[in-house]
C-alpha cells in the first residue's frame, strides 16, 4: 500500500491515505452491489409479469408521461457530469467549484423530484391509480381491446413501486449532496479528502443508471402503441 | 505506525499525489454527451418502433451501454483497484444468478402443468 504524507483528514486505523481511500471506495461499492440486488429483484418480479403480460403492460405504459420522463432523464444525466465535475473540484482543491457543483447537482435532483411530484398529480387526476380509484375510462377501453384491466393496475403497481423507491433514493441523495456542501463551505474537504465527495458520487451514480433502466422499462415500454395498435 | 514519506505521484502543489488521476473535462463532456444521445435514440427509436417483441431488447442493450458508460467514466471503474472491479462485477453475476433461478421456475411452469 502506497505512503503519503501526514494529513489530519487520515484516520488513525489506516496506514496512509492511499490504503483509507481505498477503503472507503470498497465500503461504498459492497453497499452499492446491496443496492443492486435489491433492485434486481423488483426488476425480475417486472421481468416475470411481463413475459406473462406484454399487452397489458404495453397499453398501461402508454399512458405514462413520457415527456416528464424525458425531461427527468436530462436532469439525472447533467446530475451525473456535474457530481463527477465536484470531484474533479475537490481534488484541485477549488472550494468555489466544489460548492458550485455540488449545488446544481443539487439543483437538478430537486427539479427531477418537482417534475415527478407534477406527474404523480397529472396521474391521480387521471386516475391513473391501482385499486378502487382506477379510471372507468382506461378500463373499458382496455377490456374493448380485449386486455384485463385488472392486469392494466398490477403495472401501475409496479409503476408507483419503482419510481416511488427509485425517489426516495434521490431525496436521500439530496440530503447527502447538501451535506458535502456544508463540509465543502466549512472547509472540511481539502483535496485530500476529495474520496468524501467520491463515495456519495458513486451512490449518485447508481441512482443514475437505475433511471436509465426505470426509463425503458417503465415509460417507453407503450412507445409507439396507439400508431401500432 | 503511518509512514510519512511522500505518496506516489506526489509532487509539491499535490503533496498527497490524490491529482494523478484527475478527469479530464473534455472527456466527461464526450461521456456526458454520448450518455444523452444514447437515451434520446432510446425514447424515439422505441417510439418509432413500436411494442415488437425485439424493442426491449433493444432498449434494454442502449440502457446497457448507458450503465456502463457511468460506471466506466463517471464512477471510475477505469481506474479501479482489481477488488472494486471484482465486486462491482460479482453483483451483477449474483443478479444472473437471481434472475436464472426464479425464471427457470416462472418460465416453466407452463410446460409442467399444461
Amino acid at each position: 500500500m502506497s505512503a503519503s504524507t501526514h494529513s489530519p483528514v487520515l484516520k488513525h486505523h489506516f496506514e496512509d491515505l492511499g490504503q483509507q481511500h481505498a477503503c472507503e471506495r470498497l465500503g461504498m461499492w459492497m453497499f452499492l452491489a446491496t443496492e443492486i440486488l435489491f433492485f434486481g429483484g423488483l426488476f425480475g418480479a417486472y421481468t416475470v409479469y411481463r413475459l406473462w403480460y406484454p399487452h397489458e403492460f404495453e397499453f398501461a405504459s402508454s399512458h405514462l408521461n413520457r415527456v416528464f420522463a424525458t425531461v427527468n432523464t436530462m436532469f439525472l444525466i447533467t446530475s451525473s457530469l456535474t457530481m463527477t465535475l465536484a470531484i474533479r473540484s475537490a481534488k484541485l482543491g477549488d472550494k468555489g467549484a466544489l460548492v458550485r457543483n455540488l449545488l446544481i447537482t443539487a439543483a437538478l435532483a430537486t427539479a427531477f423530484m418537482v417534475v415527478k411530484g407534477f406527474e404523480y398529480a397529472e396521474d391521480f387526476h387521471e386516475h391513473l391509480v391501482p385499486g378502487p380509484g382506477f379510471s372507468a375510462d382506461i378500463g373499458k377501453e382496455a377490456s374493448d381491446k380485449g386486455l384485463d384491466p385488472g392486469k392494466v393496475q398490477l403495472f401501475l403497481c409496479f409503476y408507483y413501486v419503482m419510481t416511488g423507491i427509485h425517489g426516495i433514493h434521490i431525496i436521500i441523495g439530496i440530503g447527502c449532496i447538501l451535506w458535502l456542501v456544508w463540509e465543502a463551505w466549512r472547509g472540511a474537504i481539502p483535496p485530500e479528502n476529495y474520496s468524501t465527495v467520491e463515495v456519495v458520487s458513486l451512490y449518485w451514480h447508481l441512482v443514475d443508471a437505475i433511471w436509465l433502466f426505470l426509463m425503458p422499462l417503465l415509460y417507453l415500454a407503450g412507445a409507439g402503441y396507439g400508431a401500432h395498435h | 505506525m503511518a509512514d510519512h514519506s511522500p505518496a506516489p505521484g506526489a509532487t509539491t502543489d499535490d503533496p498527497h499525489g490524490v491529482r494523478k488521476e484527475l478527469d479530464s473535462p473534455g472527456q466527461l463532456l464526450v461521456v456526458f454527451a454520448a450518455v444523452i444521445g444514447l437515451a434520446l435514440v432510446n425514447i424515439f427509436g422505441s417510439g418509432a418502433i413500436g411494442p415488437t417483441k425485439f424493442t426491449l431488447v433493444f432498449q434494454l442493450a442502449i440502457g446497457s451501454v448507458q450503465a456502463w458508460l457511468v460506471a466506466y467514466y463517471f464512477m471510475h471503474l477505469k481506474q479501479a483497484d482489481k477488488v472494486v472491479t471484482l465486486t462491482a462485477l460479482s453483483s451483477l453475476f449474483w443478479m444472473g444468478i437471481l434472475f436464472v433461478l426464479f425464471l427457470s421456475d416462472y418460465m416453466t411452469r407452463h410446460l409442467l402443468i399444461g
